[in-house]
């Protein structure tokens, strides 16, 4: 990028060309006020509170005022921040806004970390002159996790224009005129975008905070913090959550989470499942100690078969069973079997498998979610396939989603992509010399749009910005796909559109033509077929030559369902899945079997009939957070951190390691899962009498650090590699301090635990990253990306992260984390005539069953937090209205599917395709069929007959 | 409303208005040159046409007093910027004591409809919109008849006058805000959104209606293209009597004798439109100051009367020609009175979009309120001032604020004492003045 050169105060410095002056001065590092720009969304002008003086020249003394972030910055231009009069009219700005402001800053959950109380600071307005009264409003019941407290107001529009623009949510208008404008619903009710959660941060002041927050309160500075990773899907978005111990035990001390800034990732957005769905960690079903399978059945238990009851067992004896069995596993008199997660660590699935050894371990999912992520991996590993930042899918001039609902499995992504539907707009105001941040003037802007093209089972989020919509089976979409891959050849040669053109033909030319074309795909559909269709197109759009600036590769984003679904295909073959287990343990064996269940629920994996006949004759122990359906069957059940409780690494779908720290020592007797394991082992050890009478386990009976674990994998497993340069790094520590979790403002420490005892008690000691629970050590974010508190003098509300970045919305500074898999460059071969799309089913009486996602509902964890669990809402099936007329079946009616205790609401929907069924994912066990008969849907009925007494 | 005595001067924009408050119809309209110019118009190129204009010195009628044809030219080419053209003609008019679109529009409807299908040629629009205030509902109602007369007649819709040239218009009423008088807002308005302004640049030549290139004109402006195509720029620039060219409807409002509307050459003194015209002051009131062109320009004095009503002289005196409709300040009326008047009007009708405007102008409220109330305090009127300066020009998203800010601060000027006694007074003085002359508050 070009540069300028400008004088700000009797400075030069030296800046990008085009930007406005607003951003060149927050990237120079300036405290200069401003409320209606956001970084993500540009200039429009409205508050005028970043108000500078520009002179014509330098000899000029008088100058004018302008408004800095609408002022593109001058080569040769002389401006100043300081001058009198642009200090006193921000002044003035401020006392404007502060006339209706009720100044309740004690009460209001943004104090302390409020940008209009920055704001004020920094404009130095002290004195209210106003003396009439403060108009006021009503506020609205926006649902269980938005407040809103209108009064606040200070009329920025932030609010809409990111509802509205930038997120496409329809029901948060600006509404009235003067000073009566009203930012809020026409009635009162949840706020229907998924990304509603991002108002809070959006929000300038107190007017949209987050109500899952206000329930147990308290403020920013007293909160400690880590720099986190999402747990609720695949994409990897970074976090910052925050906690605090109340001191009387409380095991909730999870208070939120909020974005913590990733350019190539979340940026500043988080989507509500990752902002909301943290309280799963506060759950009542929380495990916190160990428990035991009781030997006495209760008497009139309700317990089905195999339904164990428990009873808390001191966390040594837990060690001890479970060395135990280690012991026994290890003299070859027990068959010890580990289940990993796709929702936990890599060391905790590394600890896992050294445990079990290679041969006995197995990922924690189906054999066909399996084979989709081994696939997801051979793709991506392509020469000529790359997985796009978000930043590269803010920009695609062309986009092609193949069945994957990202709006509720990549949610993210769906906002991204979302950006990329004005990438029309963005070309005609070049073409205008618009400048881009002119946020408002590009938007106004006539263009056609964007081509977006959407295939998907259900109508999506996304629809309203797509060029053209279908509604299909996957194999369908898959045949789209291959169908688009034929007519590219022609496509590439002649780019005009003509009407009688099929959708096949519309697409291959826009993607054709496009410089930055995007594919999505992902693998909720469950189908193999579909992936490698995607991979095809993507892999013939890399040989066109109009393709992005000669890179030869195109992009394919391809959706993972869990936060380290990748990381665990990394650690075990193809075959290693759950079906597999189970026909190994049907096999007739005269060892007794142990399965060693790590956060993983069966039942949410497999259909309910497979997942029982896992466990059944079986011995189950089980480390999980949360109680769930397989603990009910567990013998022993240990009781795992939850993410923010630990510190480990994620590989999120684009094959991006990140390491996550612990933000909280948890509750109770809560650790690490593979704590739990590697103290099992040194039991064992022990008892062996010493860690070189276990040879195979010495390493791990000796682990103390989650670094110990990272580097074994490091070392031993090629593609995991980079794990070693993901730190955290021990050398950087600034005059030996570690990183503090506690801001400086931290309250209460000598009296939180006061009613325990009077003497202070030393915090606890982080073995795994240099980092302390306490106030002491670095602060300041600028000196280590282990600082999620992201504060700087003056600024106290998340608008400083400007302060750590090379300039607004660019890279964090240090360094954010992450580092690419170092996965072997291998063609993905494949044949377009042979991408196993398999032909319509012979039976055309059976109803093609498809997964349907919901982002509240659909997620294992976050469907238990509390605010969440409020509208996840019932279980459901989607049907065409024909297929529903055949049926017989009305909506609202209540079914039953075969193999399951669930009954599902049906739901009847024309933007649907037909002979299919589409069921809730999440809300029951999966089904066992990829088809099923109509017979098989049977009406619920509450008192079945023969039942009755 | 019209001039009761015969006209002495040339009058083409109300020539066809009688004193019958009926629409002038399309045959009697055709009967006197009516859409001779557009006729003429379709004969030259449509550059002739702008430069024409231009060379005319026909200045926007509106307030801002633009040089039409110079607006025009800012229209890029198709190369440039390819797609549909728009003309919009601003009927929203609110401005406080204006009244002069309203004339034209429910009198000689035609006149409107052929000033706007030869702007349209000239930057090559094929749609027209007529935005009209929604309070003027006899003005929609004989616009529309006259729109379906012209289609019916050829002169609007596909090829007109046989030429290759094709315009539709279509009437649009506001739901009622003054910003829609503000081009951009309007815009806004038009394509269903917040009534709120744009930032300019983009001009609206660039990106107006629906991002297309667009040309906002006011119904005055388009009402002197008939003639001025019809009979030449140098004829039209000869209709001024000082700078500034054409002829402009002057109105006057307030305590004189016969308050109204007239058509006068640009250029014609103050003190003839207010003395001549209507008629000088009712008895036993004297001219205290006025309003030159509406609610939102600089008050004058009687030391002003023998400006001439041209754009930049009424500019250099410190006030604005506006909308050329006089509004008047008499020796019984509290000048703060007026002032708080006009500037609730101005609170009520901030857009609420940028800081200075929407939240201070009800301050200034708050404060003329209480001065007036006698609730005053000594700091106020400083404090008035430095509200005032702060929403002048440059410092607030569009020209609303700095509109309001004009009248405060000239009454502050010129009637600061009449501000002071409200404070030593400790109330409005001019009240039992009222009461005295049975005047209404």
């Amino acid at each position: 990028m070009a540069k300028v050169t400008i004088t700000i105060d009797d400075r030069e410095y030296e800046v990008d060309e085009g930007q406005n002056l607003l951003h060149a001065c927050l990237g120079l590092k300036k405290n200069l006020p401003y409320f209606c720009w956001h970084p993500a969304m540009g200039s429009v002008g409205a508050c005028r509170q970043c108000a500078v003086i520009e002179y014509m020249a330098r000899d000029d003394t008088r100058g004018r005022l302008i408004i800095s972030c609408m002022t593109p910055v001058r080569d040769g231009g002389v401006y100043s921040l300081e001058d009198e009069r642009a200090q006193s009219f921000r002044a003035g700005i401020i006392e404007k806004m502060m006339v209706n402001h009720p100044h309740d800053c004690p009460v209001c959950e943004e104090g302390g970390e409020c940008h209009l109380q920055d704001m004020t600071l920094m404009s130095a307005h002290t004195m209210r002159r106003y003396s009439g009264r403060k108009r006021t409003f009503n506020n609205q019941n926006l649902g269980p996790f938005i407040n809103h407290e209108m009064n606040r107001c200070i009329t920025c529009y932030r609010c809409v224009r990111y509802y509205q623009d930038y997120a496409g949510g329809r029901d948060l208008q600006a509404l009235g005129r003067n000073q009566q404008v009203y930012f809020g619903r026409a009635e009162d009710g949840r706020l229907e975008n998924g990304f509603s959660g991002n108002l809070v941060e959006v929000c300038p002041t107190g007017v949209f905070t987050d109500k899952t927050f206000s329930r147990r309160f308290v403020r920013k500075w007293d909160l400690q913090t880590a720099p986190s990773v999402c747990e609720h899907c695949g994409v990897g978005c970074n976090t910052a959550p925050g906690a605090r111990d109340d001191g009387k035990g409380d095991p909730r001390k999870l208070r939120r989470v909020v974005n913590l800034y990733h350019r190539d990732i979340n940026g500043y957005f988080l989507c509500d499942r990752g902002r909301f769905g943290y309280e799963y960690a506060n759950s009542p079903e929380r495990i916190l100690q160990p428990l035991q399978a009781d030997t006495q059945p209760l008497i009139q238990s309700t317990a089905a078969a195999g339904e164990k009851i428990h009873r808390p067992l001191p966390p040594q004896d837990a060690v001890a069973q479970l060395a135990d069995i280690i012991e026994e596993a290890r003299l070859g008199k027990r068959r010890l079997l580990g289940i990993g997660s796709t929702r936990t660590s890599l060391e905790n699935n590394y600890a896992l498998k050294t445990l079990v050894g290679p041969a006995n371990f197995y990922a924690g999912v189906s054999a066909g979610t399996l084979q989709l992520l081994h696939l997801v991996n051979a793709i991506q590993q392509d020469p000529q396939i790359h997985s796009p930042s978000t930043p590269e899918i803010e920009q695609a001039d062309a986009v092609l989603i193949l069945g994957e609902d990202i709006s509720n499995t990549a949610p993210r992504i769906a906002l991204a992509v979302r950006q990329a539907a004005a990438e029309q707009q963005r070309q005609r105001a070049r073409a205008l010399d618009i400048p881009l941040w002119q946020d408002a003037s590009v938007r106004q802007l006539d263009s056609p749009p964007t081509p977006i093209f959407i295939a998907a089972v259900e109508g999506t989020d996304l629809d309203g910005i797509a060029r053209e919509t279908v509604y299909a089976t996957p194999d369908e979409i898959a045949e789209l796909a291959l169908e688009v891959v034929n007519q590219l050849p022609g496509a590439v040669t002649e780019s005009q559109t003509e009407a009688s053109d099929s959708l096949a033909t519309q697409i291959a030319r826009a993607l054709a033509s496009a410089r930055k074309p995007l594919i999505v795909c992902g693998c909720g559909l469950q189908s193999p077929a579909l992936l490698r269709a995607a991979a095809a197109l993507a892999k013939a759009l890399a040989a066109n030559p109009v393709n992005s600036e000669g890179t030869a590769s195109c992009a394919l984003y391809l959706a993972c369902a869990d936060a380290n679904s990748l990381g665990l295909t990394q650690l075990c073959s193809e075959q290693q899945h759950l079906e597999q287990l189970l026909s190994e343990t049907a096999q007739e064996n005269s060892l007794p079997s142990t399965l060693l269940a790590m956060e993983v629920d069966l039942f949410w994996q497999l259909p309910d009939e497979q997942a029982a006949r896992i466990l059944h004759g079986n011995q189950l122990i089980q480390l999980d957070s949360l109680y769930n359906h397989t603990s009910r069957f567990a013998q022993l059940l240990l009781p795992s951190a939850a993410t923010p409780e630990s510190e480990g690494t994620f590989v999120n779908s684009s094959g991006l390691a990140q390491r996550y720290y612990t933000v909280y020592e948890p509750s109770g007797y809560i650790q690490e899962s593979w704590r739990w394991l590697a103290n099992a082992t040194a039991a064992c050890a022990a008892r062996a009498g010493g860690v070189e009478k276990i040879p195979a386990l010495a390493d791990m009976a000796q682990w103390q650090h989650v670094t110990q674990v990272s580097a074994a994998m490091a070392a031993g497993i090629p593609q995991l590699s980079p794990l070693s340069e993901l730190g955290p790094d021990w050398n950087t520590l600034v005059a030996g301090a570690p990183v503090a979790r506690q801001s400086h403002r931290f309250s209460g420490r000598t009296a939180l635990q006061a009613e325990v005892a009077v003497a202070e008690q030393p915090p606890p000691r982080d073995p795994d990253a240099p980092m302390a629970f306490s106030m002491e050590g670095i602060q300041f974010a600028g000196y280590s990306p282990l600082q999620a508190n992201i504060w700087a003098p003056g600024w106290n509300s998340d608008q400083a992260i400007h302060k750590f970045q090379n300039q607004p919305g660019g890279e964090r500074a240090p360094a954010a984390s992450g580092q690419s898999l170092r996965r072997a460059t291998k063609v993905f071969e494949i044949q377009v005539t042979d991408t196993g799309v398999p032909k319509t089913p012979v039976n055309a009486d059976l109803l093609t069953t498809l997964p349907l996602y919901r982002l509240f509902g659909s997620g294992e964890l976050s469907r238990r937090a509390r605010s969440i669990a409020t509208v996840v809402g019932q279980a459901f099936v989607h049907l065409h209205p024909d297929d529903a007329r055949a049926l017989a079946l009305c909506a609202g009616e209540q079914v039953c599917l075969p193999g399951s205790d669930t009954t599902f609401e049906v739901k009847i929907t024309a933007v649907a395709p037909q002979r299919c069924i589409g069921i809730s994912a999440g809300y029951s066990s999966p089904q066992a069929v990829v088809a099923m008969s109509p017979q098989d849907i049977r009406p619920f009925v509450e008192n079945p007959q023969g039942n009755s007494s | 409303m019209t001039n009761p005595e015969p006209h002495s001067v040339p009058n083409p924009l109300t020539k066809n208005i009688t004193a019958d408050n009926v629409a002038t119809p399309i045959d009697r309209y055709r009967e006197n040159d009516g859409y001779c110019g557009l006729l003429k118009a379709l004969e030259l190129s449509p550059q002739a046409v702008i430069d024409s204009v231009q060379a005319a010195g026909l200045r926007g009628r509106g307030g801002a007093g633009f040089n039409t044809g110079l607006k025009w030219s800012f229209v890029p080419d198709q190369d440039k910027v390819p797609g549909p053209r728009y003309l919009v003609c601003n009927a929203d008019e609110m401005e406080p004591g204006t009244f002069k679109d309203r004339l034209l529009m429910e009198r000689d409807p035609h006149l409107l409809l052929e000033g706007m299908a030869i702007a349209a040629y000239a930057i090559g629009a094929e749609r027209a919109f007529i935005f009209i205030r929604g309070e003027y509902f006899l003005a929609t109602e004989r616009l529309q008849r006259a729109i379906d007369e012209a289609r019916a007649a050829g002169l609007l819709g596909k090829n007109i006058g046989g030429n290759r040239f094709s315009l539709d218009i279509y009437l649009h009423r506001s739901s009622g805000n003054y910003i829609c008088g503000e081009e951009t807002a309007l815009l806004n308005a038009l394509e269903g959104k917040r009534a709120i302004p744009r930032a300019k640049p983009p001009f609206p030549q660039v990106s107006g209606l629906w991002g297309q290139p667009t040309v906002v004109n006011n119904v005055e402006t388009l009402c002197n293209l008939p003639h001025l195509i019809s009979h030449g720029e140098e004829w039209y620039r000869q209709l001024g009597r000082h700078k500034d060219t054409g002829t402009k409807l002057f109105g006057v409002s307030g305590r004189v004798k016969n308050p109204g509307v007239w058509e006068l050459p640009m250029g014609t003194p103050v003190r003839e439109i207010i003395e001549q015209y209507a008629g000088g002051m009712l008895d036993g009131f004297r001219l205290k100051g006025f309003l030159p062109g509406g609610g939102s320009t600089d008050f004058l004095t009687p030391d002003h009367l023998d400006l001439a009503m041209d754009y930049d002289v009424i500019g250099e005196a410190g006030s604005r020609m506006g909308t050329g409709t006089i509004t008047i300040l008499d020796d019984h009326s509290c000048p703060l009175g007026l002032t708080l008047n006009l500037q609730q009007f101005f609170a009520r009708e901030s857009c609420g979009w940028c800081t200075p405007c929407r939240d201070g102008l009800p301050w200034v409220v708050e404060i003329l309120t209480r001065l007036e109330s006698g609730n005053g305090r000594a700091q106020d009127l400083d404090l008035l001032e430095e509200l005032a300066t702060g929403m002048g020009p440059g410092n607030t998203f569009c020209a609303l604020a700095p509109g309001a800010a004009e009248p405060l601060l000239s009454a502050l000027k010129y009637f600061r004492e009449d501000f002071e006694r409200h404070l030593q007074y400790g109330g409005c003085p001019f009240a039992d003045d009222r009461r005295a002359l049975l005047l209404p508050a």
